[in-house]
C-alpha cells in the first residue's frame, strides 16, 4: 500500500502579530503508519512552519492540552490517527475559548474561573487530622465520584455545545460535571439548598438544551447525559425540600 | 499550599495549566503503608523504608526516605479529605490476579470502604493505593481544587528562564508568557522548583511528556551555585510505544507476550533462555536495544522498533485484563492487539536525579532555593525509583517542603536593588535577542534536540560502557556546542514557538552532557546506572552522590562526590537484578560520623533540624519477621 | 491587540468568550427552575395532546360518520370547548417560554447554526477502518435547529388552524351547525388548507418526536444504550405519524375514499 499524501489546512492567526489575518493554509504530509496528529503536526512544524502554534503535552490523552477542531469535530489532536481521517484535513483551534494563535486557545483561564465559580473542591466538614484512620467509603461511590473525576478538561465538550459558544455565562458541559462530581461527594460539606443557585438556573444545567454534542465529542467518554439529569432531579428535588421547610 | 495556608502570597507558575502537568499519567498508583488489604497485612512504614533503601542499592539518603516512608500513609489520608476517590476496599471475596494466576481472597469485613491497594513496583507488600486507573489525574486535581480554594494565584503558560539571585540567596525568577512571548520579573522571599523530569533530552524516546525538559534543573544549573545531584541515574521502561513513546504496561509481557525482531524471531527465548520475555527491566532493554543496533529493528521512518506479540492471549483476556494495552492500541495505533503485533522500543522513563536540595528541600549553596518533585534530588530514590514511589514523593515532598518555605519566609525581607533583577531581566533578553538576530545558515533546533536523543539513548541508554559513554560525551559536547550556531527561521511576534524551545536547548544540551559525563565517571554499576564494563556495586569507593556544578564562564562542568547520607540498614543485597558487589571498606560508624561534615563541605545549608534527626535507627530490624516475610526475603 | 476571530467561520470577528461570570440570586434561580418544568412540560402536554389529536382527526377513516360522531360526542361533553382554550394556551406558554432558549442575536444564530452544520459534516470527513467508527455521528446540535425551524412555523400556521377550529366549535360560522362537522373540514381541506395541514404535520411530528426524545434524556431516561433505543422509538413514532397523518390528510382532501368505512356500515 503506497502511502498517502495528506493535505493539511489548517487555520492560522497570529494576534499578537498586527500584520497577521487568519486565513487556511495548506500543508502537505506524507502519512507514516501509526501516524497521530501529534507526530503529523509536530513534522509540520519543524520542517515547514516553525511559527504553528498548538499545544501538546503528555500526547497520550491524560492532559487535555490538545483539544482542537478535527474536520469539523472537537477532539484531542494526540489520540487522533490519520489513517481514520480522509486525506485532506482541516485543523481549526477550538471555539468558544480565546484564542492564542493557530491552534493553541486558552483552556487554562476558562477552567480556572469554572473552579472558583462552582468552588471545585471538597468543602471540608473538619480539618484533616493526621492522626486519624481516613473515612470510609463505599468502592461503589468511590467509583461513581471517580466517573465523574475522570474529566480532563480538554474543553472539546465546551467548544460542540452551541449553548456554551455564545452564553459565556454558562457552566458548559464540563462545569456541570465538575458540579455533579461534588455533589455526589460526602465529603463535601455543601448541601443541594446550598448548590441551588449555581445549579438551578439558565447558566447551570437549565442552560443546557439537550444538544447532546457534548457527550458525543468527549474523548474521556464520560457520561455526562446522566450527569444533567442526576442535577436537574437533584435541582428539582431541592426546590420542592425548600418549600417544604417554608 | 502549606505556605499560602500560613499565610504567605504565593504564585505559581507553570508552563501548562497545572492540571495538565505530566503527573496526570502516573495510572499505577502511589505507595503508602497502610496495610488494608490481605496481602497488605502487616505493613509497615519500616517495610515501605526497606523496600525504597534497596531499591535506590543503597544511593539514597535513608533519612529521607524515613521521613518518606512515615508520612506516606498521611499524605493519602490527606488526599482522601482532600476529595481523592481512591478505590475501596470491597469485603468478601475479592477475585485478583497474581503473577498470572487467579486467586480469590476473603477481604474481612472490619475493613470494608478503607484505602485499597494493589501489587505495583515490586514491593514486599501490596503497598499502592490508587484511583480506578488515574491515580496522578485524580490527586493532582484534588490538589489544584485545593490551590484554587486558598485562592493562589496561578500564572500558566508562563516560563521561568532564569533565577534571580546574589550569590547567597535567590530572589525569584525572570518569566516569559507563552501567550505573548513578553518578559516579567517575579521577585520572591522563596522560589521552589517542581519542574519534573527531564526525560526529553532523550528526544522521543521518552514515555514522559514533551514538557519534561528538564527546565528546573537548568534553572538552576545556571545559577553556577547550585550543584545537581546525581543525574546519570535514569531509569528506563522497555516497553514504549513506537512511535509515541507512550508506556505499555509490564503486564502484557508478565501474561505472557512475546518479543519479536524483524526476522519474527524470539529473541529473548536465546538470549535469556531461563526467564526469557520475564527477565529483568534493564535486561530485557538491553537485548531490545542490542537488536535495534544489530540491525534487527523494523523499519519505520521515525526509527526502527521491534514487535510486541500479544495476539495469542486472544481478544477476550485483551479486552478485559488488559484493556489499556487494547485501548492505547485501539487509540494510537489503531489495530487490534490480537490481530497485529505492537511496536515497542525501550524508553527514558524516570530522572532520578535532580536538583540537589537537603532534607528540608533546600538546594545547596543558595538559600531561598527549594526544590521538590521529580526535579528535585532529595534523594530518597537513590539509583532507582520504586514504581509508585514517584508521585507520594510529590505529596509528601510538597508537604515537607512547603512547611519550610512558610517558616523560613516568615523572616525574611526582600531587599535586593532593583538592578540586581534588572540585571538577570537584561541577560535573558540578551539570550533572546541573540536568537532572534542569528540569520544565514545554520543547522535548526529541532535536529540538534534529535541528534542529542539519537546519543543519548544510544550510548547513554540502559547498559553503558567507557567507550561508548566516552563517544557520547564527545559528540554531545559538540552538540552543545552547535546551539550557538543554531539557526531560527520564525520571525513572529508573541509566543513563537520555535524560540521557545530554542531557549531550553542550551539546558537540554548541558543535562545531556552531564549524565553523559557522570555516567562514564561512575566506574560501578548500581541501580538503573550500569556499566557493563564495571558490573559490581562498589560500595568500597562509589558509596556517594554525584554533585555537579556548571559555573557562569566554565567551560566544563565540575564534579564532586558527598556521602549518601547517614547509613541505617547496612548495604546489602538489593535482592534482584545484579548481585555481585565489593564491600565497603570501613566500618558503617566510621561512613556516619564523616557524613554531615561531608555534606556541608559540598554547599549542604543547615536543615531546620539536625541532620538524622528523623531517623530511626535499626526500626526496619525485624520488620520483615513481624510482617510474616523472613529475613532478607522482601523486593523480587 | 487581542483580535478575536470566530473561528467557525473564519475571519468573521466576534467577542472572545471569558468564560463563566457570576451568580445568580436565588429567586432567579427558582424562576428559571419553573419556567423550565414549565416549558416541558407544556411540550410534553402539546406533544401527548397531538396524538390524541391524530386519532380524532384519524376517525375520518372511518367516513363521515365516524368522524361527526366523534366530534359532536366531544362537543356536547363539553370536552372540545375547553380543550381549545386550554391548547391554544399552552401552545402560547410553550413558544414563549421556549423561545427564550433560542439565541437573541442573530450572529450568534449564525454560531449555532455555523457550530451544528459543522458537526454534522464532520462525520463524512472521518474514514473508518475498522468495525469501530472513530467517532459517533452527532446530528443533535442540527436537529435543534430545526426544532426552532419547525416551531416558528407551527407558530404561524398552527395558531391559524387553531383560532378556525375555535370559531368551529364556538360559533355557527362554518359549516351546518355549530362545531366541527366532516363536510366542513374535507370541503376546506380539499378547497387548499391540504398544504397547510401537510406542512404542520411534518413541522408537528419532527418537532414534538425530537422534542420528546430530547426531554427524555434531559430528565434522565436515557443513558448511552437507551440513547439509542430513545432515537429508534422517536423514528418510529415518527414516521408512524406521518404514515398515519398522510393517509389522513388524503382522506380530507378527498383523494382517496375513507379506506375503513366499511367498519361503520358506510
Ligand atoms: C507514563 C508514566 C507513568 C507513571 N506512573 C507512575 C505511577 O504509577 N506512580 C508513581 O508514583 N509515579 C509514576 N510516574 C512518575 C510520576 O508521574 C512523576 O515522577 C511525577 O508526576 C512528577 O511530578 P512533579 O510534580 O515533580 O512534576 P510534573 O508533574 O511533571 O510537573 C512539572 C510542572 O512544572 C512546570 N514547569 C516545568 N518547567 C517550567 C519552567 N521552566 N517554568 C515554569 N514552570 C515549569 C510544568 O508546567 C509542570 O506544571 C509515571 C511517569 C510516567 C511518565
Ligand atoms: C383544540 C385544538 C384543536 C382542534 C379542535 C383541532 C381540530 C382539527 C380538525 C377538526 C382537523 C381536521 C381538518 C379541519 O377541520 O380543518 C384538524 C387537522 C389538523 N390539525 Fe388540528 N386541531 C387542534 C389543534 C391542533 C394543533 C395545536 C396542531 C398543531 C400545531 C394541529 C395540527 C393539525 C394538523 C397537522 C391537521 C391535519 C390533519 C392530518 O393530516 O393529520 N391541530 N385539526
Ligand atoms: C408554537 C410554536 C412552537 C415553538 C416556537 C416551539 C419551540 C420550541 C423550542 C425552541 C423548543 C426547545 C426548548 C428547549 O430545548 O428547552 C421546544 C421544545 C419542545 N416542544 Fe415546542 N415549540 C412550538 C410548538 C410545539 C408543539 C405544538 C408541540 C407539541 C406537539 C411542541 C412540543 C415540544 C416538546 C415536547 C419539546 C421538548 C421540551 C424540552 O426539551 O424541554 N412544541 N419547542
Ligand atoms: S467532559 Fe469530556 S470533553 Fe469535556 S472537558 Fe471533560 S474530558 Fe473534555
Ligand atoms: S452540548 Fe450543550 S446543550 Fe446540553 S447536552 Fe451538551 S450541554
Ligand atoms: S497531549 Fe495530552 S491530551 Fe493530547
Amino acid at each position: 500500500m503506497a502511502a498517502r499524501e495528506l493535505t493539511f489546512e489548517i487555520f492560522r492567526f497570529n494576534p499578537q502579530d498586527p500584520e497577521s489575518t487568519p486565513h487556511l493554509q495548506t500543508f502537505k504530509l506524507t502519512e507514516e503508519p501509526y501516524m497521530t496528529l501529534f507526530r503529523a503536526l509536530n513534522r509540520i512544524r519543524e520542517e515547514q512552519d516553525t511559527s504553528l502554534q498548538f499545544d501538546f503535552s503528555c500526547r497520550s490523552a491524560v492532559c487535555g492540552s490538545c483539544g482542537m477542531m478535527v474536520n469539523g469535530r472537537p477532539t484531542l489532536a494526540c489520540k487522533t490517527l490519520t489513517s481514520d481521517l480522509e486525506d485532506k484535513v482541516r485543523l481549526h483551534p477550538l471555539p468558544a475559548f480565546k484564542l492564542i494563535g493557530d491552534l493553541s486557545v486558552d483552556t487554562g483561564t476558562w477552567f480556572r474561573s469554572m473552579a472558583e465559580r462552582v468552588e471545585a473542591w471538597v468543602h471540608e466538614r473538619a480539618p484533616f487530622d493526621p492522626g486519624a484512620l481516613e473515612d470510609r467509603m463505599d468502592d461503589d461511590l468511590a467509583q461513581a465520584i471517580y466517573e465523574s473525576d475522570r474529566c480532563i478538561e480538554c474543553g472539546c465538550c465546551v467548544a460542540s455545545c452551541g449553548v456554551a459558544n455564545v452564553k459565556p455565562a454558562f457552566v458548559a458541559p464540563a462545569g456541570m460535571n465538575r458540579i455533579a462530581r461534588f455533589m455526589m461527594d460526602p465529603r463535601d460539606a455543601r448541601n443541594d439548598d446550598e448548590w441551588f443557585e449555581v445549579v438551578s438556573s439558565d447558566d447551570g444545567v437549565f442552560g443546557c438544551i439537550g444538544l447532546m454534542a457534548c457527550a458525543d465529542v468527549c474523548p474521556k467518554e464520560l457520561p455526562l447525559l446522566e450527569v444533567y439529569a442526576y442535577l436537574r432531579r437533584r435541582a428539582l428535588g431541592s426546590a420542592f425540600l425548600a418549600r417544604k421547610k417554608g | 499550599m502549606e505556605a499560602a495556608g500560613a499565610g504567605h502570597e504565593v504564585t505559581i507558575i507553570s508552563l501548562v495549566p497545572p492540571r495538565r502537568s505530566h503527573s496526570c499519567a502516573a495510572q499505577g498508583g502511589m505507595q503508602a503503608a497502610l496495610g488494608n488489604c490481605v496481602k497488605a497485612a502487616g505493613d509497615s512504614p519500616d517495610l515501605h523504608f526497606l523496600d525504597t533503601v534497596r531499591g535506590s542499592d543503597w544511593g539514597a539518603d535513608q533519612e529521607v526516605v524515613r521521613m518518606f516512608a512515615d508520612s506516606a500513609p498521611i499524605a493519602v489520608r490527606e488526599l482522601a479529605h482532600f476529595g481523592v476517590p481512591w478505590t475501596r476496599l470491597r469485603p468478601g471475596p475479592n477475585q485478583y490476579h497474581i503473577k498470572g494466576e487467579r486467586v480469590v481472597i476473603d477481604e474481612p469485613e472490619e475493613n470494608a470502604g478503607l484505602i485499597m491497594h494493589r501489587d505495583f513496583g515490586g514491593t514486599a507488600k501490596w503497598r499502592a493505593c490508587y484511583a480506578a486507573a488515574g491515580t496522578g489525574h485524580a490527586a493532582l486535581y484534588a490538589v489544584d481544587g485545593e490551590v484554587v480554594r486558598l485562592g493562589v494565584q496561578v500564572k500558566d503558560r508562563t516560563e521561568a528562564l532564569a533565577l534571580i539571585h546574589d550569590g547567597r540567596r535567590c530572589w525569584g525568577a525572570v518569566t516569559r508568557c507563552l501567550r505573548t512571548g513578553s518578559l516579567g520579573v517575579i521577585l520572591a522571599k522563596c522560589t521552589v522548583i517542581a519542574t519534573g523530569g527531564y526525560g526529553r533530552i532523550y528526544g522521543q524516546y521518552t514515555t514522559n511528556a514533551t514538557i519534561n525538559e528538564g527546565t528546573g534543573a537548568s534553572l538552576a544549573l545556571d545559577t553556577g551555585r547550585v550543584p545537581l545531584g546525581n543525574m546519570e541515574a535514569v531509569q528506563f521502561h522497555p516497553t514504549g510505544l513506537w512511535p509515541s513513546g507512550i508506556l505499555v504496561t509490564e503486564g502484557c509481557r508478565g501474561d505472557g507476550g512475546y518479543l519479536l525482531n524483524n526476522a519474527m524471531e524470539r529473541f529473548m527465548v536465546e538470549l535469556e533462555p531461563a526467564k526469557q520475555e520475564l527477565a529483568s527491566r534493564d535486561v530485557v532493554s538491553r537485548h531490545m536495544m542490542q537488536q535495534i543496533l544489530d540491525g534487527k529493528g523494523v523499519d519505520h521512518p521515525a526509527g526502527p522498533h521491534l514487535w510486541l506479540d500479544l495476539r495469542h492471549l486472544g481478544e477476550e483476556h485483551l479486552t478485559t485484563k488488559l484493556r489499556e494495552v487494547y485501548e492505547i492500541c485501539r487509540d494510537f495505533l489503531g489495530i487490534k492487539p490480537w490481530e497485529d503485533l505492537i511496536p515497542v522500543r525501550p524508553s527514558q522513563h524516570y530522572s532520578m536525579g535532580g536538583v540537589r536540595v537537603n532534607k528540608d528541600g533546600e538546594a545547596y549553596s543558595l538559600a531561598g532555593l527549594y526544590a521538590a518533585g521529580e526535579a528535585a534530588c532529595w534523594d530518597m530514590h537513590g539509583f532507582n525509583r520504586l514504581g509508585g514511589n514517584s508521585l507520594a514523593e510529590t505529596i509528601v515532598a510538597g508537604r515537607i517542603v512547603g512547611r519550610t518555605v512558610a517558616s523560613h519566609a516568615g523572616g525574611v525581607e526582600i531587599d535586593i536593588p532593583i538592578s540586581l533583577a534588572n540585571e538577570f531581566l537584561a541577560s535573558v533578553q540578551q539570550r533572546i535577542d541573540g536568537w532572534m538576530a542569528r540569520s544565514g545558515e545554520g543547522p535548526s533546533v529541532y535536529k540538534i534536540r534529535d541528534a542529542i536523543g539519537e546519543v543519548m539513548i544510544n550510548k547513554v541508554g540502559i547498559f553503558r560502557t567507557g567507550a561508548e559513554l566516552e563517544e557520547a560525551v564527545v559528540e554531545l559536547r559538540r552538540l552543545h556546542d552547535q546551539v550557538d550556531a543554531a539557526v531560527l527561521t520564525c520571525r513572529a511576534p508573541g509566543p513563537n514557538p520555535e524560540l521557545s524551545f530554542a531557549l531550553r536547548l542550551k539546558g537540554m544540551a548541558k543535562l545531556a552532557l552531564i549524565t553523559a559525563m557522570g555516567a562514564l565517571a561512575r566506574k560501578e554499576s548500581r541501580g538503573a546506572h550500569c556499566r557493563t564494563d564495571f558490573p559490581e556495586r562498589d560500595d568500597a569507593n562509589w558509596l556517594s552522590r554525584t554533585l555537579v556544578r556548571w559555573g557562569r564562564d566554565d567551560e566544563a562542568p565540575s564534579f564532586e562526590y558527598e556521602p549518601v547520607g547517614f547509613l541505617d540498614l547496612p548495604p546489602g543485597d538489593r535482592g534482584y537484578g545484579q548481585a555481585k558487589r565489593v564491600e565497603m571498606t570501613g566500618t558503617l560508624e566510621e561512613y556516619n560520623a564523616g557524613v554531615v561534615e561531608g555534606q556541608r563541605g559540598h554547599g549542604m545549608l543547615d536543615p531546620v533540624e539536625p541532620v538524622g534527626t528523623h531517623l530511626r535507627p535499626g526500626a526496619w530490624r525485624d520488620a520483615e519477621e513481624r510482617a510474616g516475610l523472613g529475613k532478607i526475603g522482601g523486593g523480587h | 491587540m487581542d483580535k478575536a476571530v470566530d473561528v467557525l467561520r473564519s475571519g468573521a470577528v466576534r467577542e472572545a468568550g471569558p468564560g463563566p461570570g457570576p451568580r445568580l440570586t436565588r429567586a432567579e434561580a427558582r424562576r428559571q427552575l419553573a419556567y423550565e418544568l414549565v416549558s416541558g412540560l407544556s411540550g410534553l402536554m402539546l406533544a401527548l395532546f397531538m396524538w390524541g389529536h391524530m386519532f380524532f382527526v384519524g376517525s375520518i377513516l372511518l367516513g363521515d360518520r365516524g368522524f361527526n360522531w366523534l366530534a359532536e360526542g366531544l362537543e356536547v361533553t363539553y370536552i372540545a370547548q375547553p380543550t381549545v382554550f386550554i391548547i391554544l394556551f399552552l401552545f402560547v406558554l410553550h413558544a414563549a417560554l421556549a423561545s427564550r432558549k433560542i439565541p437573541a442575536q442573530l450572529k450568534e444564530r449564525r454560531r449555532f447554526f455555523a457550530l451544528g452544520k459543522e458537526l454534522r459534516a464532520a462525520s463524512g470527513q472521518w474514514r473508518s477502518t475498522g468495525e469501530e467508527l472513530p467517532l459517533k455521528p452527532h446530528v443533535e446540535s442540527w436537529l435543534w435547529i430545526w426544532q426552532v425551524r419547525t416551531g416558528m412555523v407551527m407558530l404561524v400556521l398552527g395558531s391559524f388552524h387553531l383560532v378556525l377550529m375555535g370559531m368551529d366549535i364556538l360559533t355557527p360560522l362554518f359549516g351546518d351547525r355549530m362545531g366541527i362537522e366532516a363536510s366542513t373540514s374535507i370541503a376546506r381541506t380539499t378547497a387548499g388548507l391540504v398544504w397547510v395541514y401537510g406542512v404542520l404535520l411534518v413541522c408537528v411530528e419532527f418537532h414534538a418526536g425530537i422534542g420528546l426524545y430530547r426531554l427524555a434524556v434531559k430528565w434522565g431516561v436515557g443513558s448511552r444504550l437507551t440513547r439509542d433505543m430513545l432515537t429508534r422509538i422517536e423514528k418510529f413514532l415518527f414516521w408512524f405519524f406521518i404514515g398515519l397523518g398522510a393517509v389522513v390528510l388524503l382522506v380530507l382532501a378527498s383523494v382517496i375514499p375513507p379506506p375503513l368505512a366499511f367498519l361503520l356500515g358506510g
